[in-house]
């Protein structure tokens, strides 16, 4: 009997059409790029019974099991459930594996709860985003990296998210000593300036990196209570204009970029290419099209910004076109 | 005198107490560490017991109240100078522990004992009562022992939390009445303190310091490169005394101001340059030196009294690039070759 | 109560000697004891403070011998209009004029460093009978570094005194070389107990005492005097700090067998 497979239904249950024939890989989503150490146990399972006993690290940070024979799939799927449970993935079926792939795995950088320069917990938020936006067939690239340093790419997403802080200075805590000055010259923006001794802040020029409450050996520098975000939007990779997000919102708050990016959805479904190749089109391609004050009316939908957070009416993208 | 008071009477007790007195303990700052989501464990004015922070040790200490960070001094105009007033008038109760309790002495030595007598110190010092923390243990770092801090005989009162109890051990009479004044049970009570340390330390002998040839050591070089001179230690240091006066000018009236000192590190760039442009110990390593031997052998020379370490291990908690002081003692130890022995 | 030393006092300004470009003596106003070799912290409001030391004195007036290199000595030169400074002090021990009596004294002073030793040195050149003999040795970068030039020559009179200049392209009616280059020349009726004192930038002062030393000096007998950071001038803000020493304090002048243990 000649092979049957639907690979559209096989490519939307994150398996993939490899070069060899008969032959699948599964791709297993790890929301926030961290968990806890014994589904690597699950992962050895499925690749030592139903595959050819090999993982391939993705750049999404998942695992993708190779070299499993297309009659593997149903138990693959049961296999996954204890690694789909686990990482609390929308599903909707048990024992049927990833509802869907358009939506990509969301990376995280290591976050604040290892690195000391990061001002969110990177993992969580990836997490929080992930309940609400998958499973979802279209295309998605969502990031999330825990300062400006930006070691998580997010500029090359759909949407990037990076983390910040608004540092508060106590200047009767502050003994002159630079630090702050200093380490912001060096190593960021020159948003600090010492004036009668002591620094001023331009909070224009910040970008809320927090190395000068990292550096200041007093807590004259102290971060805000509240945590605040950079959304960066619509970078991308690919063949004919790879390109760096731009800045979108600065001084965001979590709330309101998930409901962003959600908003999103049903605005590529309106203007979605009708003849895109695989339903796929990057978000860009889109914006490109129809406008940013189209994309904003769609995005912007039910948004209340903080007071706080700043809004860039034009954004203009670069990079390459090809 | 002795008193036991339930934990959930405690508020009552610090009511009566700040009725008079403005009391300044270890208190724990939500979110303000140096890292996102963690928090800052310093010093401030207590309104109610569950602002104590007796559990962690403080990563700054109770000196700032004594030596304001930012203290003016006075305010001038072209022809005027105006001494500033104090920031609190008012008498205050202040939480420490054992080692820190000892640091006071050689505080009070730089300030009061070593030449002239400083008028803004001694205006804050007269205010000051002091209320020892009971150690039930050792924390990281902490070298109480072998620097003979561990234990404190005089205080105001003692304060040990413990089992859903607070204990006190009163020394001061006129402070009874509070104790009295709220549901209390009289015992005997005595601070708890430890009495051995993870962290050892062998001092070096006076006799045995050779200044040429420890000035000249080898054991210095390794800190040129590890030591980033933030001064961390200096700020986190119980018995760091330095300061640099600053003359600020007002930027609405330039013709006056104000003149302040404000805490200054040995380690950090610029404390001991000159007009003209020299400056001395420009070598990590150097500071380190100058460090060091001010806590365990300088000041020990000059005032024949103790060391001025008094072993809180703070330096320890805060160097980012994992220095140990206590380390550094043990090198120097070695270096001088023999010493006091254990 | 403590009394307040912070708090300067305002001193009228009497005079102002132009010495070089960059180096003046204020005469202030001052009526209280005061040595050679000891400083006030000069400050000028707006710009903070700056140690001095004593180039002179008399019974109404000290003279503060001020050279542009730092913020608040800027200030003064450039901008400050005002007839009066504010003045702390003194402060420091400085030199004991009754230390050098009865002694064969050499002073060896470079640039700047013949300040603290300008009014010990004018005592003893114009009471000349209260030394045994007295040699001075005063070295500059250049003819135009030349300072307190009426004093050298008034000096000149009464003591063996060298001038000598690093670089003398004009010739000037000096000696060339650094001070060290004279010193064997000199002749002392004896060397072993000829009494120096060595002020001047630290390079200067340490090869001058090596020099000193090695032509027969003992090192009892030779004082110098130490330049520091002196912030509070009190003991207090640490900075001058060297070991156990507070060079504002127990200094800033040293006997060698002493000061040579100030290392740093």
């Amino acid at each position: 009997m000649g092979m049957d497979i639907n690979t559209g239904a096989l490519r939307k249950n994150a398996f993939r059409v490899t070069k060899r024939r008969g032959i699948t890989a599964s791709r297993v989503r790890i929301p926030g790029g961290r968990m806890d150490a014994k589904l690597l146990g699950e992962i050895q399972k499925i690749a030592e019974l139903y595959g050819d006993g090999t993982v391939h690290i993705t750049s999404r940070q998942g695992f993708e099991i190779l070299g499993i024979p297309f009659e593997n799939i149903d138990k693959v799927n049961e296999a996954l459930q204890p690694l789909i449970d686990e990482l609390d993935i929308n599903q909707e079926k048990r024992n049927k594996g990833y509802s869907a792939a358009g939506t990509r795995n969301i990376t995280a950088c290591i976050g604040n709860t290892v690195c000391p320069y990061a001002c969110y917990n990177t993992t969580e938020f990836a997490k929080k985003i992930e309940k609400e936006i998958f499973p979802h067939n279209l295309h998605f690239k969502v990031a999330l990296t825990g300062c400006p340093n930006d070691c998580a790419k997010v500029r090359m997403h759909d949407f990037g998210i990076q983390g910040m802080t608004m540092p508060q200075l106590d200047k009767s805590r502050c003994v002159s000593c630079g630090a702050c000055e200093r380490v912001c010259r060096k190593r960021s923006v020159k948003a600090i300036t010492m004036v009668n001794n002591k620094p001023e802040h331009n909070l224009e020029k910040c970008i809320g990196c927090g190395l000068c409450v990292v550096n200041c050996p007093m807590r004259a520098w102290t971060r805000s209570e509240k945590k605040y975000y950079k959304l960066v939007i619509m970078g991308r990779t690919g063949k004919k204009n790879p390109r760096l997000g731009e800045d979108f919102l600065k001084w965001a708050d979590e709330e309101n970029i998930i409901k962003i990016i959600k908003n999103t959805y049903a605005y590529v479904t309106e203007y979605i290419a009708k003849d895109a190749p695989g339903g796929k089109e990057h978000i860009g391609y889109i914006v490109d099209r129809t406008g940013m004050e189209e994309f904003k009316k769609w995005a912007m939908k039910d948004v209340h910004l903080d007071s706080e957070t700043i809004e860039y009416d034009s954004i203009y993208w670069k990079g390459p076109k090809y | 005198m002795g008193y036991i008071i339930e934990n959930k009477n405690l508020d009552l007790l610090i009511d009566k107490l700040r009725e008079d007195y403005l009391v300044y303990a270890p208190m724990r700052y939500k979110g303000q560490g140096e890292f996102s989501d963690t928090d800052s464990i310093r010093y401030g004015e207590i309104k109610k017991a569950s602002d104590l922070e007796l559990e962690a040790k403080s990563e700054h200490t109770f000196k700032e109240i004594l030596m304001p960070i930012s203290e003016t001094l006075f305010y001038y105009t072209e022809d005027e100078v105006k001494v500033a007033e104090a920031h609190n008038t008012k008498e205050a109760l202040v939480f420490v522990r054992s080692c820190d309790l000892h640091s006071l002495s050689r505080l009070d030595n730089i300030y009061l004992n070593n030449g002239f007598g400083d008028f803004y110190y001694k205006r804050l010092r007269d205010k000051l009562k002091f209320v020892l923390i009971g150690c039930e243990k050792s924390y990281d770092n902490c070298f109480c022992v072998d620097m003979e801090t561990n234990k404190s005989d005089k205080y105001a009162f003692s304060i040990d939390i413990r089992d859903g109890k607070a204990y006190f051990d009163v020394q001061e009479e006129a402070l009874l009445k509070y104790f009295e004044s709220v549901e209390s049970q009289k015992a005997d009570v005595s601070p708890l303190y430890v009495t051995e340390n993870q962290t050892r330390v062998k001092l070096p002998s006076p006799e045995n310091i050779d200044v040429n040839f420890i000035n000249d050591h080898e054991l210095w070089r390794e800190y040129d490169k590890r030591c980033i001179g933030c001064g961390r230690c200096n700020f986190s240091c119980p018995t760091c005394t330095c300061y640099t006066m600053q003359d600020i000018f007002y930027q609405d009236n330039g013709k006056a101001g104000e003149r302040r000192r404000v805490w200054a590190s040995c380690m950090v760039d610029g404390y001991t340059d000159v007009a003209g442009g020299g400056a001395y110990r420009k070598r990590n390593g150097d500071r380190m030196r100058f460090k060091v031997l001010h806590k365990v052998y300088d000041y020990k020379k000059r005032f024949k009294d103790n060391n001025m370490c008094t072993g809180c291990g703070r330096c320890d908690d805060v160097c980012p690039e994992y220095i140990s002081f206590s380390n550094s003692i043990n090198k120097l130890y070695d270096a001088t070759k023999g010493g006091r022995d254990d | 109560m403590i009394k307040n030393e912070y708090i300067p006092f305002p001193s009228t300004i009497k005079e102002i000697i132009k010495h070089t470009d960059i180096e003046y003596t204020f005469r202030m106003s001052y009526e209280g004891e005061v040595k050679p070799g000891q400083f006030f912290e000069v400050s000028l409001p707006k710009f903070g403070e700056a140690p001095i030391s004593v180039s002179g004195y008399t019974n109404d007036s000290v003279d503060l011998t001020i050279r542009k290199v730092g913020k608040v000595t800027d200030e003064i030169f450039e901008n400050y209009v005002g007839d009066k400074l504010f003045l702390r002090g003194p402060y420091g021990n400085g030199f004991d004029i009754d230390t050098y009596k009865g002694e064969e004294l050499l002073v060896v002073a470079g640039g700047t460093g013949l300040s603290p030793v300008r009014a010990l040195v004018d005592h003893f050149a114009t009471n000349i009978d209260e030394v045994k003999r007295l040699h001075i040795v005063a070295g500059f970068k250049s003819e135009e570094d030349i300072l307190f030039i009426d004093d050298i020559k008034r000096w000149e009179k009464t003591s063996n005194l060298v001038l000598t200049l690093d670089k003398n392209e004009n010739n000037y009616l000096a000696k060339t070389g650094l001070v060290t280059e004279h010193l064997p020349n000199i002749s002392f009726d004896d060397i072993s107990k000829t009494v120096a004192v060595v002020v001047g930038p630290p390079m200067m002062m340490h090869f001058t005492v090596l020099k000193l030393l090695e032509i027969g000096f003992k090192e009892e007998n030779i004082w110098i005097s130490h330049e520091r950071k002196m912030c509070c001038g009190l003991g207090k803000c640490g900075h001058c700090k060297i070991g156990d020493t507070y060079v504002c304090l127990d200094g800033p002048v040293f006997k060698y067998t002493e000061g040579k243990l100030l290392i740093d």
